[in-house]
């Protein structure tokens, strides 16, 4: 009943004060469970020692920046193809759809394939088939009409 | 949180402990990461056979639920287009252009034609608009319930006259 009452406080106030203030939470209970013998029951916290060093890494937080940067990016090239095709918008879209691809499909593979070994494998998997995908838009563009033509071509019949 | 709920569990609420009327522990930072609880849940619980709870097999299907799930199939199904296009690319001897005219000279018909950029169309249309309204999300925006439902019907009616538009291009 008193660990409610703490958590409750806890979690109306958010876990921000207890992990970035490294100074002690004090909040007086009153508990229910003995009747003969109410008192006050003051919970002290420290979430953490005050020196703490920041640990763990910004990586995932990043990534997902990455990712929405990167789509918005891609939704600016689509105009970008269509009034101004050529090598340059080409190249770009060839490593926008792929990575934007590739982090897509990641996310797929973090979702539902669980276990270190099968993690890995699928991982590589989708590390070749991205970098088969990148070699395979680069050479169109290269040797043939790249992809700007290639969908105006499509369309024009 | 996690953290608060293990130490006051772990020490329990004994009164006979309150000798000096305080609840009184250092709480130790969690030295797990996430992905490694998840793993620990994952490996105990395909050790033991334990069997999962149905869920898309008994949850009501809703609007959200089909086009969220219908976002990550277009992207696939993208995603894999891509893929295959490129490889392609690499193996077959000849060029982009002979391939188109090999198609053409099949001679399908223009239904046919405009139904095939109607379906290349569609699938492109839909994950870009859905896509935005994920971005949308990610700003922090229209998670009520109405506006999602609404956001979700606008993707619809955007991605079908789109396709349409573009099919008759």
């Amino acid at each position: 009943m008193a660990a409610l009452v703490t958590i409750s406080s806890v979690c109306y106030r958010g876990v921000r004060p207890l992990l970035f203030r490294s100074s002690s939470l004090i909040r007086p209970l009153a508990v229910q469970k003995d009747r003969d013998c109410p008192y006050l029951i003051s919970a002290k916290i420290h979430a953490t020692p005050s020196n703490y060093a920041y640990s763990g890494s910004k990586a995932a937080s990043l990534h997902w920046t990455g990712e929405r940067i990167l789509s918005i990016a891609l939704l600016g090239l689509a105009p970008v193809a269509y009034y101004y095709p050529g090598p340059a918008v080409d190249y770009s879209l060839a490593a926008a759809l792929t990575l934007h691809g590739h982090w897509g499909l990641g996310q797929i593979v973090t979702d539902y394939i669980h276990g270190d070994f099968k993690i890995k494998m699928a991982n590589a998997g989708l590390f070749l088939l991205s970098t088969v995908t990148f070699a395979g838009l680069c050479y169109f563009n290269y040797h043939d009409v790249g992809i700007c033509k290639a969908v105006a071509l499509l369309w024009s019949k | 949180m996690a953290l608060l709920l293990r130490t006051v569990a772990r020490q329990g609420l004994c009164s006979s402990r309150l000798q000096f009327a305080v609840l009184y522990r250092h709480a130790v930072p969690m030295g797990t990461t996430a992905k490694e609880e998840m793993n620990k849940f994952w490996t105990k619980n395909t050790r033991l056979n334990r069997p999962v709870s149905p869920h898309v097999s008994i949850y009501k299907w809703s609007v959200p639920m089909m086009m969220s799930i219908s976002h990550r199939g277009t992207g696939v199904a993208l995603s894999s287009g891509i893929s295959a296009f490129a490889l392609a690319a690499l193996v077959l001897p000849e060029s982009y252009p002979y391939y188109l005219d090999l198609i053409h000279s099949m001679s399908f018909g223009p239904q046919f034609l405009a139904f095939s950029k109607f379906a290349l169309a569609f699938p492109v249309a839909y994950h870009t608009f859905n896509g935005i309204r994920h971005l949308i999300w990610d700003l922090g925006k229209g998670f009520r319930i109405p506006e999602v439902y609404r956001s979700g019907y606008i993707v619809i009616a955007l991605t079908v006259v789109t396709s349409i538009g573009l099919a008759a291009m």
